[in-house]
């Protein structure tokens, strides 16, 4: 009896033993020795490749340089490239800077972009961005709507010499150079070492930027990268980035709070006390996303343009961004976001200012609204109280019966918006990469542009007008004030907000620089004494 | 014995098809498309999710995506998440974060739940034993979600005295806040047992026969008190283990500990059915086997107990 008595707390101090052996690896602190590095929360990334990232944009901008830069001042930099030119906005020549390296010390050359877009474009590779090569001429070839693809490589690619090649477009587009900017990834080059093992490359991808990777991805471990030697670039300010994979975004703010981390954004839910929590250390980053209230124009009852108007001037949009957003949003004035050059802001004017007795007015006037509106949005992103704030709005000032369901998650819901299943108004929004009024009225206005019903208004005079546009902008974004004006006549969508993107730091980081993509701009941070 | 450890082997064959079988379907049915919701507000091109569709056979009537994950992992292949990584490598290198966790929070469980049930049965109705009394109660009645996050701000961010985040610290700081909260409840629980337990025994015949026969009350205590009130216990602790293992989603997020919880987590987000089964099969093994292990300690501990 004894000895069984002992054999039982011999099983238990096992255990403990195994808890204490079963432990991971300690931690690593840098800094000390005068190395500049900062830490950055990001969500775990998965793919790393700039064709298939879909999470990993601050990385992918530290670790390649793109073609060309555009400055908050509007300017557009070269980086990569010499000149990104066109007689007829249809063919266009990329000139390439000499001496540039990849980080593997392979030249960049013009035939590095040539093989990179055609296996961004090539159909079997099923490369997520590959929509940003979508408008070069031989894309179908490579990427059918069905079918196999019957080439490798698009025939309006021509290199015609080490550091100069041309692109030809389906149709025209002046808005090509902004294509080719810092947030669209898929236009960054790979070196030849890629080609031979994608998935490999997608473990430890090799770029042309201010940073290097230095060890092999695992999920959910930090990403080192640090200041590439022979970058023939501008030398960026810090040694070394590690990006920290979060699970929960509020973990990571919480994180920066206590000074464990440097840089995160911040979460929705955390907007309101961000500015007192960090004073001048939160940033909102003015960004090319903008909110809509999406209509079911499938259903009669949202047919009368006075019923979209009115619902529009019925939601209160300043005391709903001060109060959810503490304030970090902009109430939409027009229908692309204000730092798309050229947006004619006001131009929405009256139709999206909150005016609760001209708003039931004008429902009255249409005839009222029948039966009940259950807005539609996404669960589990932490939209909830932005959505049930509209349908307050709604309910008390059109007297409607309104209420906000969320979805199961995002699948469910992007299933029915895709399929026209949704009876009342839904979640839309888009988020654009590079800031051209092209880059988000695209998405929204025509059909298979990117955000499939969106807003489910495919009018072919918007489409002409887009194309003209798109032909013709002499590149301060003006033409597209008439594009603007014929969405104001029909007004199929009431925007809510322009987007900031929101930032929190530490204290080892005085400030935080940013570009008109809204994400923090990682080479130009500067460091704390 | 031999019969009863074939049955429950038996059993668990059953149990572990109709598990994995019910959740691929379940997984497979549910609303969305895995696929269309993979770039969130910015949807892949139509080409590229006919592309992945087949890659990941998700075209497929869902009978035969099951019996090619079965067939699968016969081969010792567990499938591969949407992002092309296999399901194999990243479970196991997940495993290690939650093991670690769930065997400190178990540990604090076993050493200072036992002790404390111990002691506050022994001097039953007095003031440690009410005070220990509200504790526990107050323990198990705050969600852990409430605990964890006040844990991390006053612990980990007003303190200092542990990180607030990850796993990089090492252990023992990384885990051990996380494993207290998550340890709370069980604790709760495994004390009143014990409490419970060691009152009873202390009230039986034999140890009355024993405070007759002159037996010293720390041999009473330490050794027969002890081993007639653990059975209970050791049955809830071996459960408690099981439910360690998988239980963990919400602290694991809150801590950013990248865990088996999390991963779970994430795959039904985005509907991922290799890695959904893949991950609720081995909970589910470590369940049953739990279970199996409780029944052979419990008829060791108590031959009265017998599996016939």
């Amino acid at each position: 009896m004894r000895r069984k008595q002992r054999t039982a707390t011999a099983g238990v101090l096992l255990v403990a033993a195994m808890a204490l052996t079963a432990c991971a690896t300690g931690g690593s602190d840098t800094a000390d020795d005068g190395t500049r590095a900062i830490t950055m929360g990001v969500t775990d990334p998965g793919t790393l490749t700039p064709g298939r990232q879909l999470v990993a944009y601050d990385f992918n901008m530290a670790v390649w340089a793109p073609l060309t830069f555009l400055e908050s001042d509007g300017t557009l930099n070269y980086v990569q490239a010499e000149s990104v030119e066109s007689e007829d906005n249809i063919t266009w020549t990329i000139t390439l800077k000499d001496g540039w390296t990849f980080h593997d010390g392979t030249p960049v050359t013009a035939q590095s972009y040539v093989d990179s877009w055609n296996t961004v474009a090539y159909g079997p590779n099923a490369f997520e961005n590959s929509g940003q090569v979508a408008n070069i001429v031989g894309y179908t070839d490579l990427n059918p709507a069905e079918g196999e693809p019957t080439a490798t490589e698009m025939s309006g690619l021509t290199v015609v010499d080490d550091s100069t090649f041309t692109v030809e477009l389906i149709g025209p587009d002046s808005q090509f150079p902004l294509q080719v900017s810092q947030a669209q990834t898929a236009m960054y080059p790979m070196p030849e070492s890629a080609f031979d093992d994608l998935d490999a490359y997608n473990t430890h991808p090799v770029g042309n930027g201010p940073f290097e990777l230095q060890d092999d991805y695992v999920e959910n471990e930090p990403l080192v990268v640090t200041a590439f030697e022979d970058y023939a670039g501008d030398e960026p300010t810090t040694d070394q980035i590690t990006f920290v994979p979060y699970t929960d975004d509020t973990t990571a703010y919480t994180d920066v709070q206590a000074g464990n981390l440097d840089i995160a954004s911040v979460p929705a839910s955390r907007l309101p006390q961000a500015d007192e929590e960090f004073g001048d250390a939160f940033y909102s980053f003015e960004a090319p996303g903008i909110s809509y209230l999406g209509l079911p124009l499938w259903d009669e009852r949202y047919q009368d343009v006075r019923v979209r108007q009115a619902i529009s001037m019925a939601i209160d949009r300043e005391t709903i961004n001060d109060v959810i957003y503490g304030g970090a949003y902009t109430p939409a004035t027009a229908f692309t976001p204000a730092i798309e050059p050229g947006t004619p802001e006001g131009i929405c004017g009256e139709l999206c200012e909150y005016d609760p007795e001209a708003a039931k007015a004008l429902l009255d006037e249409a005839g009222g609204f029948e039966g009940s509106m259950e807005i539609y949005f996404p669960g589990g992103g932490g939209l909830d109280e932005f959505y049930n704030a509209i349908a307050n709005n709604l309910r008390q000032n059109l007297g409607v019966d309104a209420t906000a369901v969320p979805s199961a998650d995002w699948a469910e819901f992007s299933d029915k918006r895709t399929a026209s299943d949704i009876d009342g108004p839904f979640f839309s929004r888009w988020g654009a990469l590079y800031p051209s009024q092209q880059a988000t009225l695209r998405p929204f206005f025509v059909e298979n542009g990117g955000c499939a019903n969106c807003i489910p208004w495919y009018d072919e005079s918007v489409k002409a007008a887009i194309d003209t546009a798109d032909a013709t902008d002499p590149g301060d974004g003006s033409a597209y004030a008439d594009v603007q004006d014929l969405i104001l006549e029909e007004f199929p969508a009431p925007p809510l907000f322009f987007e900031t993107y929101s930032y929190v730091t530490s204290d080892a980081i005085s400030d935080l620089a940013t570009s008109p993509v809204g994400n923090p701009r990682l080479t130009h941070v500067e460091l704390a004494d | 014995m031999i019969r009863f450890v074939g049955r429950r082997v038996l059993e668990l064959a059953i149990v572990f098809v109709g598990v994995t079988f019910i959740i691929y379907v379940m997984v497979f049915t549910l609303p969305g498309d895995p696929i269309a919701a993979l770039g969130r507000d910015r949807p892949l091109p139509e080409a590229v999710q006919a592309q992945l569709r087949a890659q990941y056979h998700l075209d497929e009537p869902v009978w035969l995506q099951y019996l090619r994950y079965v067939g699968g992992l016969f081969a010792g292949d567990l499938g591969t998440g949407f992002d092309g990584r296999p399901v194999g490598d990243r479970m196991a290198a997940r495993w290690p974060v939650t093991i670690t966790l769930a065997l400190t929070a178990w540990a604090i469980e076993v050493v200072i739940g036992v002790l404390l049930g111990l002691v506050t049965g022994l001097r039953n109705g007095g003031l440690l034993d009410r005070t220990v009394l509200v504790g526990t109660i107050l323990a198990t009645s705050i969600p852990v979600f409430v605990l964890g996050v006040t844990a991390q701000l006053v612990f980990g961010l007003q303190l200092g005295w542990f990180p607030i985040a990850g796993t990089s610290a090492g252990w023992p700081s990384a885990y051990l806040l996380p494993a207290i909260v998550i340890a709370l409840f069980g604790l709760a629980s495994v004390t009143r047992l014990m409490r419970g337990s060691v009152v009873d025994t202390m009230r039986s015949d034999f140890v009355r026969t024993l405070t007759a026969k002159g037996m010293p009350r720390r041999n009473i205590v330490g050794v027969h008190v002890m081993r007639n009130s653990v059975a209970p216990v050791l049955t809830f602790l071996a459960i408690d283990l099981g439910y360690l293992l998988g239980g963990t989603v919400v602290i694991e997020a809150i801590f950013n500990l990248p865990g088996i919880g999390a991963l779970l987590f994430d795959a039904i987000k985005t509907h991922e059915g290799p890695t959904v089964v893949g991950v609720a099969t081995a909970l589910i093994l470590i369940f049953l086997a739990t279970s199996v292990l409780v029944d052979l300690v419990n008829s060791l501990l108590d031959p009265r107990i017998r599996h016939e």
